[in-house]
């Protein structure tokens, strides 16, 4: 019924975020969300949207994952215990979520968007940049002053504080 | 793609001989890349050698000593693998590993001929420079998992110099794109049968290549594995076959962004006359690499925050402004 | 060869490449000789003759911190600066002008960073 390249890789994601969530060594959960992200742009080449699979991979992994990493090394490692441990409760609350989702998924999919303008094999780059620009143009500009808002946010926040 | 026949042995076969498989197992794949980045471990310590007035390696065959990276091979297979106590062993196997898997990923985008090409990939260029921003990810992680002051100091100067100049190389590449008006390289060959795209992107290409040798961390930008100051680097822990990875991932990622340079500035396989196609990509690819290998010789090492700070304004400033003159050119000039 | 399916392609150049590579190198792995009589001096950190005291991963260069958080930005910016370059001759000034306000109202942060980005005081 589903493809079984969907299964694996969503199988990963999900793992990856796990993992993530659970690894005592920071490291680890950084380098587990890195997979997860992976998968995530897996997910996107599945769906025919290779430009933002490719922007997912430099941007989430090659850089929001650097930058997470280079924070928890900072931080330091958690002495004397082992990198992973799953724990039964969280074990089980993995499983729920994932049967939740999955259950919600299939409802979504058996109605999904009837009609709607499905990117085939051959999508048009052409046409995502024209969308992207000029019909969400003004969108655009917001975002910009949202990037511009994290990273001035970002720095101050840094700072040492002058006493 | 290809009608497989039923049963295992002969499906095996098939595939065997299929053309996409002796393309990623023979030329421009596994193999290939495997000699090609033993060849130009000899070929940069030569020219090198020459640069310095020095012979360079000699003895292991008649021919100049080019058996000698082969040689070097073999032994640090056999090495014996120590990995330090307080290592990180997963990271630290891991990642040099993945470099090299990384490096011959890059090379499967290259079109090196028309039929010389494993993937056409619709979105080939920003494809290679994802996997190439993959890359600071691999080297923090090599230089924290060994846990020794060197490795990771040279790991976050590493860091701090590929991503610093990461964003110059995205920028200096998209005026190829706005001349092309593709991502897909073959195409963006092709878009220069009328003119090599280095004629009009000048600062572009420039700018890529200081970059791309600032990525490779190549001289002059080897800060990350300054010999008299830290060692080796990130590379300092690493034994054996761990070291031959890390050292044949960069000279496979100088394999890599000579070929790109060639693709996107210089005509890639377009070339004159009976010449074949495939000819021509490897000369000016070469061409290329020997250029970088030249630096070496004629350098001295960049400084940390100097790297940085003109990084970071002078490069990426020059990077928009190459940008703004590739926007007039092709308001200007339409038919470019 | 523009084949039929774009990502059928790209997951086929992806799963080919790093397992035939991968299995490569676990043969050269598997030949590599293990380290069978460990002792201390072996697995000592190495430091050129000294011996290695204190914690291994020591100074942080902190005060480079902005330069990656502007990488991180930046990365953003290109991949929207992508859009718009693969499209450049049919967008014309509509779809030009919004992304010459977003590079320039992104210039500001940049600006901004670089100005605190080499002074140790700040961290």
């Amino acid at each position: 019924m589903t493809d079984p390249a969907f299964v694996v890789i969503a199988a990963a994601t999900v793992i990856g975020a796990i993992m993530a969530v659970e690894a005592r060594d920071l490291v680890y959960g950084a380098a587990s969300l890195g997979i997860s992200f992976l998968g995530v742009a897996a997910l996107f080449i599945l769906l025919d949207a290779t430009y933002v699979a490719v922007f997912q991979i430099a941007v989430y992994i090659g850089a929001v994952v650097v930058l997470i990493l280079f924070t928890v090394m900072l931080v330091g490692p958690v002495k004397g215990e082992a990198p992973m441990e799953l724990k039964r409760t969280s074990l089980f609350a993995a499983v729920l979520v994932s049967m939740f989702l999955g259950i919600g998924g299939s409802l979504a999919n058996a109605n999904a968007f009837p009609g709607a303008d499905m990117c085939g094999a051959s999508c048009d780059l052409q046409k995502l940049s024209q969308t992207l620009l000029v019909n969400y143009g003004t969108q655009l500009e917001v975002l910009s002053f949202v990037l511009v808002a994290a990273v001035i946010g970002a720095l101050t926040l840094a700072k040492a504080e002058k006493d | 793609m290809v009608d497989l026949p039923p049963d295992p042995i002969s499906m095996t076969i098939a595939i065997m001989t299929s053309p996409l498989f002796l393309k990623i197992a023979i030329f421009p794949g596994l193999t290939s890349i495997g000699i090609i980045a033993a060849v130009l471990t000899w070929l940069d310590r030569k020219i090198t050698a020459r640069v310095q007035l020095r012979i360079g390696p000699q003895y292991v065959s008649p021919l100049g000593g080019i058996l000698q990276s082969f040689a070097d091979l073999i032994k640090l297979a056999f090495k014996e693998l120590i990995i330090p106590e307080k290592a990180d062993r997963f990271f630290f196997v891991l990642a040099p590993v993945f470099g090299l898997v990384l490096g011959a990923g890059l090379i499967g985008l290259i079109p090196f001929s028309p039929e010389s090409l494993i993937s056409n990939v619709e979105v080939g260029l920003p494809v290679f420079l994802a996997f190439v921003t993959l890359s600071p990810t691999l080297v923090l992680l090599a230089g924290w998992s060994a846990n020794s002051k060197y490795p990771f100091i040279g790991g976050l100067r590493s860091l701090f110099q590929q991503t610093g100049y990461e964003i110059p190389l995205w920028l200096s590449s998209l005026g190829v794109v706005m001349m092309a008006g593709t991502f897909n390289l073959t195409k963006i060959i092709q878009a220069q049968s009328t003119g090599w795209f280095i004629i009009p992107q000048l600062l572009g290409a420039i700018i890529f290549l200081v970059t791309s040798v600032a990525e490779q961390e190549r001289i002059p930008f080897d800060l990350p594995e300054a010999e008299p100051e830290i060692i080796m680097g990130w590379q300092a822990e690493y034994p054996g076959f761990l070291f031959l990875a890390a050292q044949g991932a960069g000279f496979v990622k100088l394999y890599a962004f000579s070929a790109l340079f060639t693709t996107i500035y210089l005509g890639g396989y377009l070339g004159p006359g009976p010449l074949p196609p495939l000819f021509w990509s490897l000369f000016k690819t070469t061409i290329m690499v020997v250029l970088v290998i030249l630096l070496r010789g004629a350098f001295g090492r960049v400084r940390l925050d100097q790297l940085l700070r003109y990084g970071w304004t002078l490069l990426l400033g020059l990077a928009i402004v190459n940008i703004g003159i590739t926007y007039f050119l092709i308001v200007g000039f339409p038919t470019i | 060869m523009v084949a039929e399916g774009i990502p059928e392609l790209v997951y086929y150049l992806g799963f080919v490449l790093v397992n035939t590579l991968a299995l490569v190198l676990i043969l050269i792995l598997l030949v590599s000789p293990r380290d069978r009589k460990p002792t201390p001096e072996k697995r000592a950190p190495f430091e050129s003759g000294q011996i290695a005291v204190g914690r291994g991963r020591t100074r942080f260069i902190i005060q480079y911190y902005p330069y990656l958080l502007m990488f991180v930005v930046y990365d953003v910016v290109a991949m929207f600066l992508f859009a718009w370059a693969l499209n450049l001759r049919a967008l014309g000034a509509a779809g030009t002008v919004p992304v010459f306000i977003f590079v320039t109202v992104l210039l500001v942060p940049l600006g901004y960073a670089l100005h605190l980005a080499n002074r140790p005081e700040n961290w």
